[in-house]
């Protein structure tokens, strides 16, 4: 069978008595690190290897951990297909994977792993040397069993970085360790993101939001009428952005320059369209028609992007967390179209359009309940990884 | 029918930072091509722009220069095409939200009336690789120089205000000195640090109507983009008299032929907000500084030379369209030397001296004290006119003074009468002819005279007293 790693770095050590020393990280190829192949999972980018390190490599080395190679990846780790996030940690090869999250990608490969998954908040980690397809709503996400070793990890990478302006002027965040109290910690259920689900999925998730009550949170139903048009708007600003941004994998300085072109503009359609699978080909078209043809749409799905956030915010006068589900619909190895695809991250792209925290817990060994993610305002990282070591640490006691 | 032109321009201007607009790589075009490159102006995977802020501050001052209003929020967006010189597959422009709205510029038009031009809005953009086309043996191959690529631009889109190649071609003089003045760029077609665009419909006089317009490039003068939009009015009429449409497109102005010619239909999509460039948000207190640091600036310059100096209009714009030019004569003026006098050598020999060098009044040997000091001896009678002349020559070629100079070389005016009695008694003597022409009312032949005893002295003879004495001893006065 193929190797869940793209790429095996041969020389894994680190400096020495760094505070994450002894960690072994497990990225994907579209983390730039000097030298080593870097083609985001995309024909588009055949034998391209970055000039430089991203800044998130440099801060990882420095604090000591082993960077143990790269996994397989999709393409420009758009959905899940032919990415083989999770399997590392599964196969004791790595004890925290970094794995791009453009809509949930992060979450549903810790699902499929059955471990933990972490969105950070947009804007906390540097971009720099980050080769993606929708730079407003991709970040990279943490994959580990153990949520303590999420926290160190993003600890070491996250705050201002000198060198990318993009981040917005705001100071690193505090990640000391925050005790939570139950009693005085408010979780909402927002109704439109559990109405969709089958009867199955729903009791699983009920399973999951007994839990928290058992814990002792005040559980709130909250509403946001609006709640499916998050996958509209991810769609539209996401393909139109990926579109645009895309322009600069033309396969004339790397990747495959087709033959037989007879011109440039030749050129580029023919390597364009040899470069590009399936899915990809088809939101960068899907992206094109909104950009040229439908341009006032796009303009309205931005507007309704911010609305949604503003929405999202005001939730938060109204409880502490929220929790949602992980999965609404959808199956493994069946998003060959954008539709299903789409279909498959309805419960997890809110977060990217929010650009809030958003934590996958997966379900207590031999529990009924579902995997489920908690989530928390924008810059809330800190809070929401501590509310789900909490819970993890009562499973441990054997407290629920 | 007749026809008036509506005319617009798009002026590129190539800021002079030292940096490219999104990266520090050095902005100098000029160098061994692709020598100035890094993974941001090559575009790579995974590379992210850094807005200079020297970029955003000469941007500024070229905005507020122009009368234009800075705005509080601008940003960046995608302008996609598809061309070896652009490798991302788009431009980053400010197409929605530029960085400052109006301003415009004062021309006076044909008939020597004011008239206002407008300026619609001023953007930054990046500039884009450069393509070289060559032949490898009989193969034409295309070599790109990214060297350019990520330079800081701002373009500048005007109302349609113009009507006429006059107006075209006075805006943009006026414009390159205010660029200058802010030293912002040097504003030069010939090196392309400034590029036009000229946007070109006709209609009928006297209607209001917009009609389609043609997009005229690749002038590399100002009397070229004259040339171009004089050549469009002529042939856009002929057409629309010969009963063809008019169709939005680009042309190319060939200066050989001196003719336009169809280059590409136009293509223009709509551009998306660039999500890595931070929206850029100025603030009351960095409009204010920018205002602090503007120049005074031409148009006030001038007319504070008249007020001050008692220059006429025309001297005083002269002197006030080039900064280094205006500084030099108040520098003069500062050491002394009367503005009359500063106005007309500088203009008519130091300039033109300075220029021929290939020198800058900024940084030429001749310093403002300097030749002040060969102005101050002349009005003092130390020397003449000719003297000066030569004396200034020799002031580029060593950095002695202007007094060390007459002295060692014996520019001395001759202003001794006994001295000048003998050689103009020998220049009568020689020039009997000449004498009997004098006595007989003939002015001219007394011109010729003072010249001979001129000559005779080497040049060095006081002009004055030459010609108190020639007076005299020919009874003239």
């Amino acid at each position: 069978m193929e190797s869940i790693f793209r790429y095996r770095n041969p020389d894994t050590a680190g400096a020495s008595g760094g505070p994450l020393q002894g960690v072994n990280i497990a990225i994907q190829p579209n983390v730039s690190v000097e030298g080593w192949p870097t083609d985001a999972g995309s024909k588009a980018l055949v034998n391209f290897t970055a000039l430089e390190d991203a800044t998130i490599i440099r801060r990882l080395r420095e604090a000591g951990t082993a960077v143990c190679g790269s996994t397989r990846m999709s393409e420009f780790g758009f959905g899940l297909d032919g990415s083989r996030a999770g399997e590392a940690l599964k196969e004791n090869a790595a004890d925290v994977e970094m794995v791009l999250d453009l809509m949930g990608e992060s979450r549903l490969a810790a699902s499929r792993a059955s471990v933990c998954g972490f969105k950070p908040s947009y804007g906390l980690v540097s971009s720099l040397g980050l080769i993606g397809l929708i730079p407003s709503m991709e970040c990279w996400g943490l994959l580990s069993a153990d949520i303590d070793r999420i926290r160190r990890v993003l600890d070491t990478i996250s705050g201002p970085d000198p060198l990318d302006f993009s981040l917005p002027d705001e100071p690193a965040p505090d990640f000391s360790a925050r005790g939570i109290k139950p009693e005085n910690t408010s979780i909402g259920v927002i109704s439109e993101a559990v109405s969709g689900l089958s009867s199955d999925s729903k009791n699983a998730f009920q399973a999951s939001v007994d839990e928290l009550k058992q814990a002792g949170f005040s559980v709130r139903e909250l509403s946001l009428p609006d709640m499916a048009l998050f996958s509209l708007v991810h769609n539209i600003v996401g393909s139109v952005e990926a579109s645009s941004c895309a322009g600069r994998y033309d396969s004339v300085r790397y990747g495959r320059r087709a033959p037989g072109a007879r011109n440039w503009n030749e050129m580029y359609l023919l390597s364009r369209g040899a470069a590009f699978g399936t899915l990809v080909k088809s939101y960068l078209f899907q992206g094109a028609y909104f950009q040229f043809e439908r341009y006032a749409a796009y303009e309205d799905a931005c507007r309704i992007r911010a609305r949604l956030v503003a929405d999202m915010r005001k939730l938060f006068d109204k409880a502490d967390f929220l929790i949602f589900p992980a999965a609404v619909g959808g199956r493994f190895g069946q998003a060959a179209s954008l539709a299903a695809t789409y279909e498959q991250f309805a419960a997890t792209l809110f977060a990217n359009v929010t650009g809030q925290p958003a934590l996958y817990l997966p379900p207590a060994p031999g529990s009924k309940a579902a995997g489920f993610q908690l989530a928390g305002p924008r810059r809330s990282d800190a809070r929401v990884l501590a509310l789900g070591e909490y819970l993890l640490n009562l499973r441990q006691e054997g407290n629920v | 029918m007749e026809f008036e032109a509506v005319i617009g321009l798009e002026i590129h201007v190539e800021l002079n930072c030292a940096t490219k607009l999104f990266c520090d790589c050095p902005n100098r075009p000029g160098d061994e091509p692709n020598l100035n490159t890094c993974p941001t102006c090559l575009w790579y995977p995974g590379a992210v722009p850094r807005l200079s802020r020297d970029a955003l501050e000469k941007a500024s001052l070229l905005c507020l220069g122009l009368g234009a209003e800075l705005q509080p929020v601008s940003a960046f967006d995608q302008k996609v095409y598809y061309y070896p010189d652009l490798p991302k597959g788009f431009q980053l422009s400010q197409a929605h939200c530029p960085l400052s709205r109006g301003g415009g510029i004062d021309i006076m038009d044909e008939t020597g009336k004011p008239k206002r031009l407008r300026i619609h809005h001023i953007h930054m953009e990046e500039d884009v690789a450069r393509l070289v086309h060559e032949m490898e043996g009989r193969l034409p191959i295309s070599l790109v120089d990214f060297n350019r690529a990520g330079a800081p631009l701002v373009e500048i889109v005007t109302e349609p205000d113009f009507r006429s190649p006059h107006d075209a071609m006075e805006f943009l003089k006026a414009l390159r000195t205010q660029v200058r003045y802010v030293g912002s760029s040097e504003c030069s077609m010939e090196n392309g640090t400034m590029r036009v665009d000229a946007n070109i419909s006709i209609r009928p006089r006297g209607t209001d109507q917009m009609n389609t317009k043609v997009e005229v490039k690749n002038m590399n003068s100002i009397r070229h983009v004259g040339d171009a939009i004089a050549f469009e009015i002529g042939r856009q009429s002929a057409a629309v008299k010969a009963g063809e449409a008019v169709v939005l497109h680009t042309r190319l102005w060939d200066p050989d032929k001196k003719a336009t010619f169809m280059m590409r239909a136009k293509f223009e999509g709509p551009c998306v907000p660039d999500p890595k460039v931070p929206v850029i948000e100025l603030t009351a207190e960095y409009i204010e500084a920018m205002r602090s640091r503007l120049p005074e600036m031409p148009a006030a310059r001038a007319e504070r030379f008249i007020a001050q100096h008692g220059l006429t209009g025309e001297e005083a714009v002269f002197l006030s369209s080039d900064p280094e030019v205006a500084v030099y004569f108040e520098a003069l003026i500062a050491e002394g030397v009367a503005p009359r006098t500063a106005m007309h050598w500088l203009t008519t020999q130091l300039i033109p001296a300075i220029r021929e060098r290939g020198q800058k009044p900024g940084d030429t040997p001749v310093t403002p004290a300097r030749f002040a000091g060969l102005l101050k001896m002349m009005s003092k009678d130390e020397i003449n006119a000719n003297a000066a002349r030569e004396v200034m020559a020799h002031l580029f070629e060593s950095d002695e003074s202007p007094e060390a100079i007459v002295a060692a070389r014996g520019f001395a005016q001759v202003s001794d009468s006994a001295e000048l009695d003998s050689l103009i008694d020998k220049v009568l003597e020689d020039q009997p002819d000449a004498v009997a022409k004098v006595r007989a009312g003939q002015n001219k032949a007394l011109g010729f005279l003072m010249g001979q005893v001129m000559q005779a002295s080497g040049g060095k003879a006081n002009p004055k007293i030459v010609r108190e004495l020639l007076a005299k001893k020919l009874g003239t006065n």
